[in-house]
């Protein structure tokens, strides 16, 4: 009985902190999707790019910090080219060309990635003074999920107050609102589309590189982690900050519970509970409210 | 609703019915007469090109479900592996278990497309725009994990049935009551070319008839239809499920020919995949999606041999959509319309992006 509490206190923790990452990735999804009106197909390469990038940085440097501060901003580099010199050419057109846009971009991310990196697995190292197990009650605990979990809340809850008090906040809500008012107020809503994105792009480049040395970095992870986004930021509702961050924290859970009970068919679940939601609210948890 | 407004595909179908001008009837007419002159030259000269010949025009049906009921109905389904795959696998039990007899198999296959598309549309039709196509993607998903994790063995308790990660392979030939030998590559190419241009002719007919209008409708404006009294909901699974039928036929044609049968034709990426075929072709013209679908296999097949394939049919993609908005079908249209033009189009375009991108 005693094994069983503990597998279940494991694997809530796991999920919490797996939420808490896949959190950064989709927070980004849900902005660019809830101000720019596009469907980031390319969102996941950003996430492996920045896995990537911290695979090499690490290696070369040997650090898994400088790692973690210069990959994400490359990441965001990256994002920039994509909004300015794809995106931008988009604005005011359906918005279902952004999909082929963004998935064309993350063949040609993918394509990359295996011509530069190869297409075996890798791994980031993790630092020296987060390795080894702590005991959380009867579990013991790799120090650094702990470590993720602690600094994904943190940057969430950072993001969090910046969209909700800060005037820079205000600006990103007000510009996703009402575009045209914005503009006429006489502030360059372009700059502002591009930094939103680059900002997503940076959150998912984080995200890349934490769960790149707990995970692995590997060329279907863009794939990969693009459909989990989706299905946190569509059970959350497009567009909502909020939303994403909720739907990440259950897709965690159920994606952790889900490998206690039935491995192999993990995402069944993941698809059932989408499934599940939308049928009962057409727009998500959080969907009509916020994103509006 | 400023969300679901932005997956308007109105904007998006410009050339809608140009398939049924004369001009369209007879390119058509003339298209399938040189696909039947072209069968027997691959046949004799290389055979792999009859291989690909199948393939394209399977993608190509695929194509065109997915554009009546994109194109028409206006419902982007993220899903449309799930009819194909089931079409396909189908086809594989019935072939390895039943019969290998097509008359048998291919109707099995549409109906198979047709009780899916109808489960899945049920479920899915009440939610709009980007959460419908999320719906269908999930059912699709369901689909791909239990055929990967071959989870209707587990359920009946055999060892056995989708063959799991391997999928079911080494499937025989088909055959018409013995009188037609479809393990001839040139025979089951002559099936397909039919079947699909068959298919082409029907789906133009329901397009247009009432039923067909009333997709319209909907796709235009679905409040007002329902307010004038019409069963919205009704007439869109009704059209999610002869689409399936469409789509569970290309994937009964596909497998047979690839005597394979594997969980990757049910995987999201090939919906997705599916998608950039209609948007690369022009959406909404019926013609255009299966020229994208041609396109595409055409390119990965000639491109796989490149180290950086995917990097080029990215990029295509994406110049594509930059500087052609109405997709292939566009540049068509405005190339027969005005063929002096074309340069100057050209440069419209460049200047347009650049000043788009500058500002």
């Amino acid at each position: 009985m005693l094994a069983e509490f503990s597998s279940v206190l494991r694997a809530t923790m796991l999920g919490v902190q797996l939420g808490m990452t896949l959190a950064l990735v989709a927070a980004g999804l849900t902005l660019i999707f809830g101000m720019l009106d596009v469907i980031n197909f390319a969102h996941g390469s950003l996430y492996m790019i920045g896995g990537y990038l911290g695979v090499t940085v690490a290696s070369q440097f040997g650090s898994f910090w400088l790692a973690l501060l210069i990959a994400p901003l490359a990441v965001g580099v990256v994002g920039a080219a994509i909004e300015v010199f794809g995106l931008r050419a988009l604005y005011g057109r359906n918005p279902l060309y952004h999909i082929l846009l963004t998935f064309g971009i993350a063949i040609m991310v993918q394509g990359l990635v295996v011509e530069i990196w190869g297409g075996q697995s890798l791994r980031i190292e993790a630092p020296e003074m987060l390795s080894g197990t702590v005991s959380v009650g009867p579990v013991q605990y790799p120090v650094y999920w702990l470590f993720v979990l602690a600094i994904s809340t943190v940057l969430i809850a950072a993001v969090w107050l910046m969209i909700d008090r800060s005037d820079l906040g205000i600006l990103m809500r007000a510009s996703a609102h009402d575009t045209e008012m914005v503009d006429a107020l006489g502030i360059d809503v372009s700059k502002v589309f591009t930094g939103v994105f680059v900002f997503g792009a940076i959150l998912a480049g984080i995200a890349g590189v934490l769960l790149g040395a707990s995970r692995s970095v590997s060329p279907g992870m863009g794939f990969g982690v693009i459909i989990e986004a989706f299905v946190i930021v569509v059970i959350g509702g497009l567009g909502s900050f909020k939303g994403a961050v909720y739907g990440a924290l259950l897709v965690g859970l159920v994606t952790a519970y889900g490998a206690l009970i039935a491995p192999s068919v993990t995402d069944i679940f993941l698809f059932a509970m989408m499934a599940v939601v939308l049928m009962v609210r057409p727009n998500g948890l959080f969907g009509a409210t916020e994103a509006a | 609703m400023g969300l679901l407004d932005a997956f308007d595909p109105r904007e998006a179908s410009p050339t809608t019915d140009g398939i049924l001008t004369n001009r369209g009837r007879f390119g058509i007419l003339a298209l399938i007469a040189a696909l039947a002159v072209l069968g027997p030259i691959a046949a004799s000269v290389r055979p792999f090109w009859l291989y690909l010949l199948v393939q394209i025009l399977a993608f190509a049906l695929l194509a065109l479900s997915l554009d009546f009921v994109f194109g028409y109905a206006g419902l982007l389904s993220f899903g449309h592996a799930a009819m194909f795959g089931a079409g396909g696998y189908a086809v594989a039990l019935l072939v390895t278990h039943v019969t290998p007899n097509a008359l048998v198999v291919l109707p099995a296959a549409v109906l198979t497309g047709v009780v899916v598309a109808a489960f899945i549309g049920w479920f899915s039709v009440r939610a709009r725009g980007i959460y419908f196509a999320m719906l269908t993607l999930a059912f699709a998903q369901i689909f791909y994990v239990a055929a990967f994790a071959d989870l209707p063995a587990s359920i009946l308790g055999v060892e056995t049935i989708t063959g799991g990660d391997n999928g079911l392979v080494g499937l025989a030939a088909l055959e018409a009551f013995g009188v037609v030998d479809l393990s001839s590559r040139l025979n089951y190419y002559f099936l397909t070319l039919a079947l699909v241009a068959l298919s082409l002719l029907a789906i133009v007919r329901i397009a247009n008839s009432p039923f067909g209008r009333v997709l319209q409708g909907v796709r235009e404006n679905e409040d007002r239809m329902a307010f004038i009294g019409y069963d919205v909901e009704r007439y869109k699974v009704i059209g999610f499920a002869i689409s399936g039928g469409f789509a569970g036929l290309a994937g009964g044609l596909y497998v047979p020919f690839q005597s394979l049968a594997q969980p990757q034709l049910l995987h999201w990426t090939l919906s997705g995949e599916l998608v950039v075929m209609l948007l690369l072709g022009g959406l909404g013209t019926l013609w255009g999606p299966m020229l994208g679908a041609g396109v595409v296999i055409l390119l990965e097949e000639q491109l796989s041999g490149f180290a950086a394939w995917e990097v080029i049919l990215g990029a295509v993609f994406v110049v594509v959509v930059v500087f052609a908005p109405q997709g292939l079908a566009g540049v068509l249209v405005s190339l027969r319309d005005d063929p002096k033009d074309a340069l100057g189009n050209v440069r419209d375009a460049l200047a347009n992006y650049r000043e788009k991108v500058l500002k």
